[in-house]
């Protein structure tokens, strides 16, 4: 076939894989073949480049990055330090609890490198939410998840570290009543 | 003075010369594309605006009947051919008694206008009577030629607003039927060009703008429908004619805020007084106007409902956005800026208020929300 047809009528095999990247992240595993669909037109794919800042602690939080290809540094400043709290890399993804409800970034994010990210914001899954009820409950249920399952994390983790303090604080008062 | 010779100053004067040339060039290629570019976009504006307005009020219902078996285009054109139908009834309906009206006002015109001077020269005469020195002015030779300027302009300009309309009537609903079926991805190429940094602000402020119009435009345009509905059936009920005439102008004119109602009850009070006299159903009318139209149903009733009182404007600002939209756009322009302004004060509204939200140090939720 002469190059300028198949050229022309070639299949957008980038929209194909953005398809098949959301459907490996663990956020989306609920979702059923036509919602990728959806899904495909509602997020917005947008390019960084290396040591970019995505957003600040504090600025208004509407939405998630997944990132498709690239790095990311989550970290927070006090006082001029930047304490890092995670590094993330492609498949993985951040902002997700300011999905449903309006809040605050906790954190700021920075790109490492040359990064793509697609965001999905409270905006375009309200819209969804009227047009495909379906599709938007697989995909809060999915976030729904994935929050629960690091809200449990995080109880955990504070039930370990009290017990950790209270032994601390014991064994201190211990300490002084020796 | 040695430090310049003849041949710097010829330097210099090339030089100023040529800057000065360019300069001019700039300007005339400047102002040629800028006319250029009003020439081509003059009489775009007002059925964009109109659109743009059609689109918010019919977007409820596209989004209603549409689904996932039904694609938004069909969808659209479900509702294109439901309006359709709607104003085919109601034009096969109405047009005999609304043609016959139209032929009898404009014999009536002349005769109100005339009965109008009437009621200014016995005004006069009373006034005279009782206040001796105004007999050195005269009332009815000073209002005469411009009310009667007023009359001529409507006959006048009916047909050719008439002609604007029409044009109108192609172009407000293609421009809304693109803007319906593709709104979504305009906002969304429009938006994708703000930089990484701001793009989600950008976005989540587009959105909370956008939802803040759909309601203010779909909260007006109801306001109009019932106000004028209400003055219809109120006028319907004594032997006013061209009751349904007066309830849609008065619903038209019930879009510009404090002018417009009482601009809008003028004729239908003017005819009163004409056709009827004084008399209980005058006052009957009056009522409907004044109390039932405008205090109780609009201003107990709908305002509260439909339209939130932040978006009222200061009276200046109103009577400067009728000014410009008239000089713009003629009556439409007068109708429409009035809203323009109130949507542009509600997205400086809404800008502010996210702002405000956001710069508040909340750092008691903030521990409890990790992003």
């Amino acid at each position: 076939m002469n190059p300028l047809w198949s050229n022309i009528f070639r299949k957008k095999s980038e929209e194909d894989s953005l398809a098949y990247f959301l459907k490996t992240v663990p956020l989306f595993s609920d979702l059923k073949g036509r919602d990728f669909h959806y899904l495909e037109s509602l997020v917005h794919t947008r390019h960084y480049d290396a040591g970019e800042i995505v957003f600040e602690e504090g600025d208004p939080g509407s939405g998630m990055y997944v990132i498709r290809n690239g790095g990311v540094k989550i970290f927070t400043r006090s006082e001029k330090r930047e304490e890092e709290l995670a590094i993330l890399g492609a498949g993985d993804f951040f902002g997700e609890t300011t999905l449903t409800a309006p809040a605050s970034r906790a954190a700021s994010a920075r790109t490492l490198e040359s990064t793509e990210l697609i965001g999905l914001f409270r905006a375009d899954l309200l819209e969804l939410a009227q047009k495909y009820p379906a599709t938007a409950n697989r995909i809060l249920l999915g976030v729904t998840r994935i929050v629960s399952e690091r809200l449990q994390a995080a109880g955990q983790e504070i039930r370990r570290l009290r017990q950790a303090q209270d032994a601390a604080i014991a064994s201190s008062s211990f300490d002084t009543e020796m | 003075m040695q430090s310049f010779s003849r041949t710097q100053y010829l330097l210099l004067f090339i030089a100023l010369t040529a800057a000065i040339a360019t300069g001019l060039a700039i300007f005339t290629s400047v102002s040629a594309t800028i006319t250029m570019v009003q020439m081509a976009t003059s009489g775009l504006v007002l059925p964009l605006i109109l659109a743009l307005i059609v689109t918010f009020v019919l977007d409820p219902a596209v989004k209603f009947i549409e689904r996932e078996t039904i694609s938004r285009t069909l969808s659209i054109f479900l509702v294109y051919a439901l309006i359709t139908l709607v104003l085919f009834i109601a034009v096969t309906w109405l047009f005999p008694p609304w043609r016959h009206m139209w032929a009898s006002l404009e014999y009536d015109l002349p005769r109100y206008t005339a009965g109008f001077f009437t009621f200014i020269r016995d005004l006069e005469a009373g006034l005279q009577q009782r206040l001796p020195f105004l007999s050195a002015y005269d009332l009815t030779a000073m209002i005469r030629p411009m009310a009667e300027g007023i009359v001529a302009e409507i006959l006048v300009q009916t047909p050719r607003s008439a002609l604007r309309i029409g044009s109108l009537l192609i172009l407000v609903p293609l421009f809304s039927f693109f803007f319906l079926r593709d709104g979504d991805r305009i906002m969304r190429a429009l938006i994708s060009l703000v930089p990484n940094r701001y793009f989600e602000m950008a976005h989540d402020l587009s959105f909370l703008v956008s939802r803040q119009m759909s309601t203010f435009i779909r909260g007006r345009i109801i306001e109009a429908l019932i106000i004028g509905l209400v003055v219809t059936i109120g006028l319907s009920f004594t032997d006013i004619r061209y009751a349904p005439l007066l309830g849609a102008f008065a619903g038209v004119m019930n879009l510009i805020p404090y002018i417009g109602p009482l601009i809008g009850m003028v004729p239908g009070i003017l005819i009163a007084l004409i056709d009827l006299g004084v008399g209980p159903q005058f006052w009957w009318i009056v009522t409907v106007y004044i109390l039932i139209a405008q205090v109780i149903v609009d201003n107990f009733i709908l305002i509260p409902i439909l339209i939130s009182r932040v978006s009222n404007l200061h009276p200046l600002i109103v009577i400067l956005a009728i000014i410009m939209g008239g000089r713009l756009y003629g009556v439409l322009g007068m109708i429409i800026g009035v809203p323009v302004a109130s949507i542009i004060k509600i997205a400086l509204l809404e800008i502010g208020q996210y702002r405000r939200a956001f710069s508040l140090p909340d750092s008691i939720s903030e521990p409890e929300r990790p992003g």
